[in-house]
């Protein structure tokens, strides 16, 4: 009933501002051919391109950015896509927490952003510092304007190392402080803290960023896969192993929360609730929380950090992030209607990835159920149509518990479990979704890249 | 999360992208064999050295039975009920016909090198 509710809510809320439509349509975007009746969001490319000399920007080449730009290009016929990013590596991100944990070499996770680049697609290298929405310009950080009909914003997300006193990205790998959070390097960094601290023993700090981070299950898989190194070592009694969590729970999802509440103590993995980390003190091996009963010291010998997250400070600074409520207090993360993808004040922008305010969705799996709805409602924009597609909230998160080992979590903004493959079971560890984490996963997270699935 | 055919498609290609060059090499030089050894035995011959590999591919799908788990950073205590089992059982299969497949072409060219 709620879903429906949603559901009529998001068509009430999508048409197109017919003062805004006028505006683009004087703005000489005369679309030629339509040709989209009938388009799956499941389904490869529609047989036939829209005709449009459209100015596109896409802002942030990542997961999101890179899946946008082949969709829209090959969407679009005529339409002038430019891309903007600085970065030109690519970085696959959900295998740093196995690099971190000594199952990938870092070189796994690496890749270039040209070789997904559309041919048709300019690619402007450099950062977008300023988002000028009432004028429809974006201001790089090497002064040049650039001038969209259309703007596609997916920069993902900043990890705030200086929300937490003392704490830097340097000390990643040094004095027991690990980090899967940051690149390849330091992941890599992380494993020999790790390694260590499953041989040698003492006392093991698991933190968690409060609210909105990219893959939350990331933290839990780490503070899994440590206990199962150091039971493979035979040395799990020489651990002390605490999981200090912000919240009173462990993960947003219901069934899983209560599997990990049960599961952690049964592998002698303590928890304290409403563990916020604020401070570190690197040279003493101490960690500072901030709780309900005021700030707690902890000793430790090695140091999970996640830091908080926030949108990138040229988005969470301008009119396109959120003005007020919960996701402007979290994360000034950018304002979006969870369902259309669609700006509610600026109707000519969309968002995708890590750094839209949803309720749940900071994953590539989302990124991959985003970008379509993404494109079709910009499509339907561009043809002055009502927007029919509908993101769902969809995440997923191959929840490792154990080399060897883990559960295909996967949910939607109900947070109910929405199984893409009705044979395995999302409460049960198994092992064939550990093979899709390790090998396939990579496969599926590039064929979204180039826009295929 | 549904995949289509085609994105299924798409992601196995993904998959082997970097093995592509060695695939479609193996590919292109069984063909040729195939093709030779069809011309000097007759579709009955060829057919018939396919039995002569049946072993090799046996062999294949037990040590797909045995080392899978290992292969893939696991062990047999991983696997967690039928569908894990299967899982294996089919990827053994899979890995029994490949190995077959790729072998059936040259033997057959050496058994009519050999008559
Ligand atoms: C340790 C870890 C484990 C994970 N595990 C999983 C998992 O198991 N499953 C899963 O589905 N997801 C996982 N994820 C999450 C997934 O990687 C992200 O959700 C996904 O990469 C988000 O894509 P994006 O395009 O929004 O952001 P990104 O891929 O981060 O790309 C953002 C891009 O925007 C660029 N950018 C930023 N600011 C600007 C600017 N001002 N101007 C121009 N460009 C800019 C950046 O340079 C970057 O290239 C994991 C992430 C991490 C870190």
């Amino acid at each position: 009933m709620k879903r429906r509710n949603d559901r009529q809510a998001f068509l009430a809320e999508s048409t197109v501002d017919p003062g805004r439509r006028r505006l683009l349509k004087a703005a000489g975007l005369g679309i030629g051919s339509l040709g989209l009746a009938g388009t799956g969001l499941m389904t490869s490319t529609p047989a036939r391109a829209v005709k449009t000399n459209a100015r596109i920007v896409i802002v942030g080449a990542g997961a999101a950015g890179l899946a946008a730009a082949n969709r829209l290009s090959s969407r679009l016929d005529g339409a002038r896509i430019t891309l903007i990013d600085r970065r030109e590596r690519h970085l696959y991100q959900p295998g740093l927490t196995l690099v971190a944990t000594g199952l990938w070499k870092p070189g796994q996770t690496i890749d270039e952003n040209k070789r997904y680049v559309p041919r048709n697609v300019e690619w402007i290298h450099a950062s977008v510092s300023e988002f000028e929405p009432d004028a429809n310009q974006v201001v790089t950080d090497t002064g040049q304007r650039v001038d969209y009909d259309y703007l596609v914003v997916t920069t993902g997300l900043h990890v705030d190392f200086d929300a937490i006193e003392g704490m830097s990205p340097e000390l990643i790998g040094r004095e027991g402080i690990g980090c899967v959070y940051d690149n390849p390097e330091h992941a890599n960094r992380t494993w020999e803290m790790i390694d260590r601290y499953t041989t040698e023993g003492g006392v093991g700090l698991f933190t968690r960023g409060p609210g909105g981070i990219k893959c939350a299950g990331a933290p839990l898989k780490v503070a899994m896969l440590t206990e199962d190194l150091a039971q493979r070592h035979g040395n799990r009694d020489r651990l002390e192993m605490i999981y200090n969590s912000p919240s009173a729970g462990l993960f947003s999802q219901p069934d899983m929360d209560q599997f990990l509440k049960e599961e952690f103590p049964r592998r002698d993995i303590d928890i304290n609730w409403h563990h916020r980390l604020v401070g570190i003190e690197p040279e003493q091996h101490r960690a500072t929380f901030d709780t309900p009963e005021g700030e707690v010291r902890l000793d430790y010998d090695f140091i999970h950090v996640v830091p908080p997250m926030r949108a990138p400070d040229a988005l969470g600074n301008s009119p396109l992030a959120w003005q007020e409520g919960g996701f402007a207090d979290d994360g000034n993360w950018m304002e979006v209607d969870r369902h259309s993808m669609q700006h509610p004040r600026y109707p000519n922008v969309f968002g995708a990835g890590d750094c839209v305010g949803t309720p749940i969705g900071k994953t590539a799996a989302s990124v991959k159920a985003q970008v379509p709805v993404v494109v079709d409602n910009l499509v339907s924009v561009m043809a002055g149509r009502q927007l029919t597609a509908s993101y769902d909230g969809y995440t997923s998160c191959p929840l490792i518990t154990s080399r060897g080992q883990a559960i295909l979590v996967e949910f939607d903004y109900n947070l109910d479990m929405v199984p893409s493959f009705p044979f395995i079971s999302p409460y049960r560890e198994h092992w064939v979704p550990w093979i899709m984490k390790d090998k396939f996963l990579k496969a599926a997270y590039n064929a979204m890249l180039r826009g295929r699935v | 999360m549904a995949f289509s055919i085609f994105g299924i498609f798409a992601v196995l290609l993904e998959f082997i992208r970097p093995l592509l060059p060695l695939i479609l090499a193996v590919v292109i030089i069984d063909l040729v064999l195939l093709l030779l050894a069809l011309r000097n035995n007759g579709l009955a011959g060829t057919l018939a050295a396919l039995k002569r590999v049946l072993p090799v591919g046996l062999v294949v799908f037990m040590l797909g039975l045995l080392f899978g788990p290992w292969l893939t950073g696991a062990g047999h205590g991983n696997l967690a009920g039928i569908l894990d089992w299967l899982s294996l059982f089919g990827a053994a299969v899979g890995l029994g016909v490949l190995a077959l497949l790729v072998v059936w072409p040259p033997v057959a060219l050496l058994r009519s090198k050999n008559a």
